[in-house]
């Protein structure tokens, strides 16, 4: 088939042309050796082999910790302003577009959340492919989240086919033309994982007396690195300050993990989720099932960061691929 | 707004955790505007316990008899007592020792055996009254201070902290110390809200802030020692903050 | 102004309803709001915000209002509703709402109807209560009933007198422990709430029952309802969990893959069947 396509050489070039557009984030590898999402420097280029960042890219649309309200006497509860200068993420891999498109069916459904909202039409979303490793599980269930993205890059031996997903991804692409030639190409492209447009049976009740929630319960150490570097895990706490002026207070959230003992709280300290392997249950619904509108909609998109990033682990994957089998 | 009647108080403990309230510079004014510190014998004097306080903030843990005269009547006179810092809370490192002979630790520093005390093993104040709310933290973060002291204004007590450092660690896209770099961090076991201080300059958490709820001793102990930390280190390392860790 | 931004109240009126209860009466400042966060259908709940300290889901507890008036019964119990403890009139609240689904009025039409309330339970129940008393035509027989801790702890003791008067509705209350110093309504027995359930003679196929109370006495109700004959779709109950957004987003409230603030927080007990940790 014909194919945009952009020559490895003229990468610096394409981010160049990037950058005239908004602030430029990619995957970047520090001394550290942690790959991040980071502000990519001119003449740099991201790290493009790496397959995951340790946050998704959920921390430029939720940041961990975030005001969403202020308040004065005189003025009541007032949304803050939130100065969004266009941002460019590029090097998104197709885990991380679905796990965005997952977010946006949560907060900009009805009702947008406002701060989400101008957080994210801010984003220009710039995809890459990949091939996935022993974390990965993209290829193994195939998700009805689909990868959407402004541009996508889909590598070959020399360069990139380029594909527009969006309006203005086109208006985009029309802009990179000096970089563009046309190749025919026979290309592999990983996103077929997503955009499953199969509908999910009716599933049974998860069954508590399976011996694998009480494994999970024993092993889990609560530290909450398994939400926290989910794309597509966006539970969060609400929390409000209150000024030393008596007058003013701030309003947070942040994220949370459904695996802490505050999670079911009610006032009072009582707590729908008393043990940790009923809180298992609780996250394995969450992610393979869906919750209210969402039920059905698996939001595991397979990026395989909460199986590296668990200190003792812990994997709720194969559970998933033996209950929910039969299920896509 | 009404002012706030505080009674900030100093048990055996460092002094630290009260200088750190001293230490929001930027804010002392404002906070004198609204806050009555009647009774703050560190910072203002004369200093005497009068009439009843809407909260008393006391640091530090017990170890002698008149310290108990003290908390009591802070209790008795006070709406809300609230533990600030993990001597208060734990026991801290005042009671690092309370697994030894009290009759040995004497005479190893006094040399002679002749000088007797009148103190006991240094007690968190959970062991002797009713504590509303604690501020864990060796010492507590200024913030956190300071948001004490806007609710309190409000009569609300601070919403308490229920996840360790890792979650504040991860959020800060940090490298574990622990898993990736086999160095001993205790942040999983640990009380977060400090923004993983010490892990974000590379050092390994140390327990300062006390134990997290349900922290899960046995896994981590298991973890630790695959990266080469016996059972007998760490716990060792987690009571120099909290004595209340069980082998 | 989106559903998650609060709109300012006032609190105009404080009742205290007990020793750890007050009913508060709020009234929004922005008469525009008020059509909004005012109207609801029993069983609906608001967010309520103290500034300064946070926001709680709360049950509507009295009559939708077109002056923008209502009315919430409040437990002080937890980190917010402690200070509320102490809330004066002429106090800034903010409110918004409502949300969730509330009871199934329309399916009541000509049925009757048993309310079933444990301790703060009472407070969504009333609302209901006035609801149906308002058209009290539209409903077959009314029967409440009502049981506390102890009699001290029984809310809204004066309008349930009141209430005992009327004739059209049957009103049974029971307390766990009887207290020397009150006496207790006539129709008030020393009983666990589901007991009243045992002398009840009801029209199974014709009844529908409405709970609210502590979770721990659901599956008892649920049981006794059922051993009189009534179905899984006619018991409707409210479930109370830690609705933080109200809007489906926070993650705090699912119970199985339903959400208490979205699907719920009324639910009839046929989508509860089988839903783990959804009864206790």
């Amino acid at each position: 088939m014909s194919v945009h396509f952009i020559t490895a050489n003229r990468l610096l070039q394409l981010l160049h042309l990037l950058r005239q557009r908004g602030e430029l984030h990619a995957p970047l590898r520090g001394a550290d050796d942690v790959v991040r999402f980071a502000p990519l420097a001119a003449g740099i280029l991201p790290d493009l082999d790496a397959l995951r960042t340790l946050l998704p890219p959920k921390k430029y649309l939720l940041p961990p910790r975030e005001t969403i309200l202020t308040y004065r006497d005189d003025t009541n509860y007032q949304e803050p302003q939130v100065t969004t200068i266009p941002l460019i993420l590029f090097g998104l891999h197709p885990c991380d577009l679905a796990g965005i498109g997952y977010l946006d069916r949560i907060f900009l459904g009805e009702d947008p959340d406002p701060v989400y909202a101008s957080r994210r039409a801010a984003l220009t979303l710039i995809g890459t492919s990949c091939s996935p490793d022993q974390f990965c599980s993209c290829h193994l269930q195939p998700s009805s989240l689909s990868a959407s993205h402004d541009l996508f890059l889909q590598k070959t031996d020399d360069g990139f086919a380029v594909s527009s997903g969006s309006p203005g991804g086109d208006e985009l692409l029309g802009t990179l033309a000096e970089l563009i030639e046309e190749r025919e190409l026979a290309a592999d492209d990983t996103r077929r994982y997503f955009g499953n447009q199969r509908k999910l049976p009716p599933q049974s009740e998860l069954d508590p007396s399976l011996p694998d929630w009480q494994e999970l319960a024993e092993h889990c150490l609560g530290c909450g690195a398994c939400s926290i570097c989910c794309p597509t895990c966006y539970c969060f706490d609400v929390l409000e300050f209150g000024g030393l002026d008596g007058r003013s207070a701030e309003r947070l959230r942040h994220w949370d993990n459904c695996l802490f003992k505050s999670h079911a709280q009610v006032a009072g300290g009582a707590s729908f989720q008393k043990d940790r392997a009923q809180r298992f249950r609780y996250r394995y619904r969450h992610k393979y099932r869906g919750f209210g509108q969402l039920k059905g909609i698996p939001s595991c998109v397979g990026c395989g960061r909460c199986r590296e990033v668990c200190p003792a682990g812990l994997d709720l994957r194969p559970l998933a691929e033996r209950l929910e089998r039969g299920a896509s | 707004m009404k002012r706030l009647r505080l009674a900030i108080a100093g048990l055996t403990a460092c002094s630290g955790c009260q200088l750190s309230l001293l230490n929001c510079e930027a804010e002392l004014p404002q906070l004198i505007e609204v806050v009555d510190f009647h009774y703050f014998p560190m910072a203002c004097s004369p200093a005497l316990l009068e009439g009843e306080y809407d909260a008393a903030l006391v640091e530090g843990c017990l170890s002698m008899p008149h310290e108990n005269v003290l908390l009591l009547s802070l209790r008795k006179r006070s709406r809300l007592l609230i533990a600030i810092g993990t001597c208060a809370a734990w026991g801290g490192v005042a009671a690092l020792k309370n697994g030894e002979s009290r009759k040995e630790l004497l005479q190893a520093i006094h040399v002679c055996d002749r000088i007797s005390s009148s103190g006991y093993s240094p007690q968190p104040l959970h062991a002797f009254v009713k504590v509303d709310a604690v501020i864990s933290g060796c010492p507590p973060e200024k913030e956190e201070l300071l948001r004490l002291l806007a609710g309190l204004l409000r009569g609300a007590l601070p919403a308490p902290i229920a996840y360790p450092v890792c979650t504040d660690c991860r959020m800060r896209e940090n490298l574990c110390l622990l898993t990736e770099q086999s160095r001993l961090c205790l942040g999983v076991l640990t009380l977060g809200g400090c923004g993983a201080r010490c892990p974000s300059m590379g050092v390994g958490c140390e327990g300062c802030r006390g134990p997290v709820p349900e922290a899960n001793l046995e896994e981590a102990l298991d973890i630790c020692q695959q990266k080469g930390y016996d059972r007998q280190t760490v716990i060792d390392r987690l009571r120099r903050f909290c004595p209340e860790w069980k082998s | 102004m989106n559903a998650s931004h609060p709109t300012a109240a006032t609190i105009t009126g404080v009742r205290s309803l007990s020793a750890d209860t007050t009913l508060f009466t709020l009234t929004c400042n922005d008469r525009a709001a008020a059509g909004k966060v005012a109207s609801f259908l029993p069983g609906q709940f608001l967010e309520l915000s103290l500034p300064g300290i946070g926001e709680i889901p709360v049950s509507y507890c009295g009559l939708p209002s077109a002056e923008g008036m209502i009315e919430l019964c409040i437990r002080h119990v937890g980190h917010v509703t402690s200070p509320l403890h102490r809330a004066a009139p002429g106090e800034a609240v903010g409110v918004r709402g409502p949300f969730g689904h509330g009871f199934p009025l329309d399916s009541y039409e000509n049925q009757d109807l048993l309310l079933i309330a444990g301790g703060l339970g009472m407070a969504p129940l009333r609302s209901l209560l006035l609801a149906l008393l308002k058209q009290r035509r539209r409903w077959g027989e009314l029967t409440l009933l009502y049981g506390a801790r102890e009699m001290g702890a029984l809310l809204f003791l004066d309008e349930l007198r009141q209430l005992a008067l009327r004739g059209d509705i049957t009103v049974q209350l029971a307390v766990d422990h009887r207290t020397h110093c009150l006496e207790g309504p006539p129709n008030c027995r020393v009983a666990l709430l589901p007991a009243l359930l045992d002398q009840l003679t009801i029209r199974a196929e014709r009844t529908c029952a409405a709970l609210c109370g502590p979770p721990v006495v659901y599956p008892y109700l649920v049981t006794g309802l059922k051993r009189i004959g009534l179905s899984d779709e006619r018991i409707h109950l409210s479930l109370e969990r830690h609705m933080k957004c109200g809007l489906g987003r926070c993650g705090h409230c699912a119970v199985g893959t339903l959400l208490c603030c979205c699907d719920g927080p009324v639910f009839s007990h046929a989508r509860l069947r089988g839903v783990e940790g959804a009864l206790a």
